[in-house]
């Protein structure tokens, strides 16, 4: 290990080939415990092992790296080590030089993670190193569900709109959606994608940006039937995703709510939304989303996306080194027995303590294929018109066919 | 003083200037005014003495019974202390560029005739339509990249002063202006430069304005977000950064937001208070033509 | 440039706005200001050493906003004639299809519209209130020290926590005002005062009110100071009554506070960003973007920095347009102060 530290010929960010001073800037977004502490540990850990090495770590909130992270990259000055989520965004950095190839290089590490590289993969190149992939289903209160009579989670949008019924004859609000943000009221549209178009038909619109198909009409369509059962809580359109016990997540994590389509994400928002550090603890319960009755698409692909650790441009090979020991099997599983997410590293399955997220993990990995968020895979351009142009749907201000016309339009400007 | 008075009619309006009003209505009206200024932020307040429970079940009730754990908590952490001294740090550093080169530019704005000045104030001027916002991305790029200065104090407080100069030049220029011609006279006829007379006379005299422009960069120094946001990590954060951090770590945690924002409000306060006197005697006790 | 005859009064009042107005009885000037440099000037033009002096004065401030503001100002003017990314070589020219995609789009229409109401709507509320309050805060009264601070805490408040508790504040149900609203039998709207497209402007304007209206009363207050109580007093001496006074002699002399108040506050209307932000991200359904949020979401959160650019140059036009039109039909009685004056006697 000490050879490989000092035989560095590090590209920049001071690397030096002394051995005596390589500083390694890692920035991530979990900056809640334990997700904070075990990080911290992990980088220890390695600078222990690797004498000479210094890793300088920035935990962000999410929103704030996003921003910083931008104005890193227009500057030039971009931390060694920084999250990547694959699709359209990746294939920008690729094109201005700002992201390192790792195919060559951790070559070991990429034949591990197998098949879940793929999102990170272009033209046969790896980017990224994956450490976490999860997908998106209902995530519900199961006391609540018990309260309203309800025994079978719904597997049908008509099962759907009977469990609404229900909780509202019940005087709970059915669902929690964060649209103030756009994103989380755009997953509804994605997921209705999904199930009223075939494969085909999705992967031809992902890489040519054209929606020919009418299924995307009918995605928007069983958007609007959604919406007009009024099953949201009260004031959506504003509802932040994650802040504060008033945000989406929130409402859910306190018992405001009955259930919220969110990501593998969801448990540990929630624990840090309430006092006991436990979010809905016993009462967590998940199921996918439900089936449309004219889809043509498989009624068990899901919608999904994950986060990988990236390398800057000039990132020295010391970081290169650090994030393979991300993914190696210690570092995996006890990211796994923390529920930070969903393992990548298959020696990690098995980690995970919290029994929802383990039932997710098998989700994943029985599903057909996983599609990544739509605007991810469509870049930040067109996926933030088309996020917006579906927070206006839910608003009652836009119609199915003007989703559509907003993505195509963003495409067209977007070049 | 003016000549028209006479001396009994003097010393009765004296009496009258000074003595405190007893009409009940303006109290009510001050009242009411209090209320709705302080109104917003004694929810805040009051909100640090609750716990989180009193909170979810009433979000409008008193703290019953009050408790001090989330403001202790607060001040024994370290994290509040440094993100403090950050803001103090850059706010001084702000407000006493603001004010040195606001001054400076000020006068001979207001007291040399050239050709060409009211153009030059021109440019002062147009730089106040020029939000901070429209330029962010380059400037962030300027501070970082080309002056390396991404991270640190100055970053942050030179273009801070850059953006407040615009309004302080503004404010400053027809203070000056409105010294008195006949006091500059004396001082040159006693052989001062205008150089010495700027440093040794205008300067003093022109103490409440400078308090009001510094007092306004402060302020604004303080509660700046965007560009310390993009400027500053880790250690170096200021105030307003650790506020919008705090209330996303510790989400759940309403109680602990109110007294974290609350504190993070008081030292502004405080300045402000103790600013706010000195303007005020300063604007009364001005100089006498 | 107006004539002497109504700069006079007006240039009082303007130093008024900020300092001290020591001249409780106008002369009227008999010749054009004059100061011994400015005598000097005449006779011979100025020196090279009063030059040097302007330039060692000035030099700093405008070094300071060449590097930090214009410079920056005119890379994002650059920017504006290019479709690009945020990062990259800047290759992509694209001549005036960035203007012309914002001109035609509905969200930056509507985000002008709501600046232009905001600019109104300040004016509206901000400038009777404002007054009302300083003249409060200017009678001597009982803990006035005390009222005049706690009028400014809001102003003094970083735009982050004055956020951070309004929006707690308003949040639909579980939010205090609603809760207080409950305990009266009545109820907020169902989708929150911040989620209801119809509503959501008007709420923000109500805490731009709140948060802004200590800058209106501190500058009125600045001018109320400025005018002599010899003034007020000879007048009610004669018998006006308090409300007569303020009403026929107050509130004119304010006039230029109040005229350079309303351009600061129309500026900064225009320019609008922070608290729109932290409430609402510009939404519900676009119902809040201003033109700084609009140029925000398409730099950074859609990376399209070219259209973030024209958006910041239109922005940045409209504000010159307005202001100079300000200057010219408003602005221009007043004169802000353009020479020393001669004391009185």
């Amino acid at each position: 290990m000490l050879l490989t530290a000092c035989g560095s010929d590090a590209g920049g960010n001071g690397g030096s080939s002394d051995g005596d001073g390589v500083t390694i800037t890692w920035w991530h977004n979990s900056n809640n415990e334990p997700g904070l502490g075990y990080y911290q540990q992990v980088a220890e850990d390695f600078m222990a092992d690797n004498p000479g090495v210094t890793i300088e770590i920035s935990a962000m909130q999410h929103e704030d790296m996003g921003t910083k992270l931008d104005a890193a990259m227009q500057s030039g000055d971009m931390p060694d080590i920084f999250m990547e989520r694959g699709g359209g965004e990746m294939a920008d950095k690729i094109d201005a030089g700002l992201i390192r190839d790792l195919t060559d290089d951790a070559a070991e590490t990429i034949e591990k993670l197998g098949g879940s590289v793929a999102g990170w993969t272009l033209d046969g190149r790896t980017y990224a190193l994956p450490f976490s992939i999860g997908v998106v289903g209902f995530w519900y209160n199961t006391a609540l569900f018990e309260e309203a009579g309800i025994t079978d989670t719904p597997t049908t949008m008509d099962e759907l709109f009977e469990t609404i019924d229900a909780l509202k004859a019940a005087g709970i609000d059915p669902i929690s959606v964060g649209a103030g943000e756009g994103w989380p009221a755009a997953h509804y549209w994605y997921y209705f994608a999904l199930r009223e178009c075939s494969e085909e038909a999705l992967n031809t619109a992902v890489s040519s940006l054209q929606f020919d198909d009418p299924c995307f009409i009918r995605a928007g369509e069983a958007l609007e039937e959604l919406i007009a059962a009024e099953p949201f809580n009260p004031g959506f359109l504003s509802t932040p995703a994650q802040a504060g016990a008033t945000s989406a997540s929130g409402l859910l994590a306190t018992g405001k709510v009955a259930m919220e389509l969110a990501g593998h994400w969801e448990p540990g928002v929630m624990q840090g939304l309430t006092d006991d550090g436990q979010g809905l603890g016993e009462n967590t319960g998940w199921f996918p989303f439900p089936t449309t009755p004219t889809g043509e698409g498989d009624p068990t692909a899901a919608l999904g996306g994950g986060d990988a650790w990236a390398l800057s441009g000039d990132a020295p090979d010391e970081a290169l080194e650090f994030i393979e020991y991300l993914l190696s099997d210690k570092v995996q599983q006890g990211f796994a027995e923390n529920d930070m997410g969903l393992p990548t590293n298959p020696a990690a399955v098995d980690s995970i303590s919290d029994p929802a997220l383990a039932g997710l993990l098998e989700v994943r990995d029985s599903a057909p294929y996983v599609q990544l968020y739509l605007d991810t895979a469509f870049g930040q351009a067109v996926g933030g018109a088309m996020n917006d142009e579906i927070a206006l749907l839910f608003a009652g201000q836009a119609t199915a066919q003007d989703v559509v016309d907003a993505i195509e339009q963003a495409a067209g400007t977007a070049g | 003083m003016t000549a028209t008075t006479l001396p009994g009619t003097r010393v009765r309006r004296r009496a009258r200037r000074d003595a405190k009003s007893r009409n009940p209505l303006l109290y009510v009206a001050a009242l009411v005014v209090v209320a709705l200024s302080l109104g917003p932020v004694l929810v805040g307040v009051i909100g640090g003495f609750r716990t989180n429970a009193q909170l979810a079940e009433d979000p409008a009730g008193l703290p019953d019974p009050w408790v001090l754990d989330n403001y202790l908590n607060v001040i024994t952490g370290a994290e509040f202390w440094r993100y403090a001294l950050n803001s103090t740090a850059i706010a001084l550093i702000t407000t006493g560029l603001v004010v040195l080169l606001g001054v400076m530019a000020a006068y001979p704005l207001a007291r040399y005739r050239f050709r060409g000045r009211e153009a030059l104030f021109t440019i002062f001027v147009m730089g106040l339509l020029f939000p901070a916002t429209v330029a962010i991305i380059p400037l962030f790029i300027i501070v970082t990249r080309d002056l390396g200065l991404g991270n640190t104090w100055w970053g942050v407080a030179l273009p801070q002063a850059a953006f407040a100069l615009p309004l302080t030049v503004v404010i400053l220029r027809p203070f000056l202006a409105a010294i008195p011609t006949e006091i500059e006279e004396a001082a040159l006829l006693d052989g001062a430069s205008r150089l010495g007379f700027f440093w040794r006379i205008l300067l003093p005299l022109s103490g409440p304005g400078m308090v009001t422009v510094g007092v306004l960069a402060f302020v604004t120094s303080w509660n700046n977000y965007m560009l310390p946001l993009l400027l500053l990590q880790d250690r170096m954060r200021t105030l307003p950064l650790g506020v919008a951090d705090f209330s996303s770590e510790h989400a759940a945690d309403i109680a602990g937001v109110y007294a974290f924002t609350t504190l993070a409000m008081i030292p502004a306060l405080v300045f402000f208070l103790a600013m706010q006197k000195r303007i005020v005697n300063g604007l009364q006790g001005a100089v006498k033509g | 440039m107006a004539d002497g005859a109504t700069r006079a009064p007006s240039a009082v009042a303007t130093a008024a706005a900020a300092g001290p107005a020591q001249e409780t009885v106008r002369t009227p000037r008999t010749d054009p200001p004059a100061g011994p440099a400015a005598a000097a000037a005449r006779r011979r033009g100025i020196s090279w050493r009063q030059r040097l002096e302007i330039a060692v004065l000035v030099a700093p401030a405008l070094v300071l906003m060449v590097v930090f503001v214009a410079w920056p100002v005119l890379r994002a003017v650059q920017w504006s004639f290019f479709t690009w990314k945020g990062y990259g070589p800047l290759v992509d020219f694209v001549g005036l299809a960035n203007y012309v995609s914002i001109l035609t789009n509905d969200v930056f229409h509507g985000a002008v519209r709501h600046n232009l109401f905001v600019v109104v709507a300040s004016i509206v509320l901000q400038l009777p209130l404002g007054l009302a309050i300083a003249l409060l805060l200017n009678r001597p009264m009982y803990g006035q020290g005390v009222l005049r601070t706690i009028v400014f805490v809001p102003y003094v408040l970083a735009e982050v926590i004055a956020g951070v508790v309004w929006f707690q504040l308003l949040q639909p149900r579980y939010g205090v005002i609603d809760a207080w609203l409950e305990r009266f039998g009545l109820s907020g709207p169902a989708q929150g005062w911040l989620g209801t497209p119809e509503l959501a402007l008007y709420a923000v304007m109500i805490v731009l009110t709140w948060k802004y209206l200590g800058m209106a009363v501190i500058l009125m207050l600045a001018g109320l100071q400025g005018i002599p109580h010899d003034v007020t007093e000879a007048a009610e001496i004669d018998g006006a009554s308090w409300w007569q006074t303020q009403w026929r002699i107050t509130i004119p002399l304010l006039g230029p506070t109040m005229r350079t108040w309303a351009f600061l506050s129309m500026i900064g209307s225009l320019q609008l960003f922070d608290m729109v932000w932290i409430l609402t991200r510009g939404g519900p359904a676009n119902a809040t973007t201003t033109m700084a949020t609009f140029l925000l979401t398409e730099g950074q959160r859609r990376a399209n920095y070219g259209i973030a650019s024209a958006a910041s140059v239109v922005l940045f036009v409209i504000a010159l347009v307005m202001a100079l039109t300000y200057q010219r039909f408003i602005l221009s009685r007043d004169n802000t102060v353009d020479s020393p004056r001669r004391g009185k006697r």
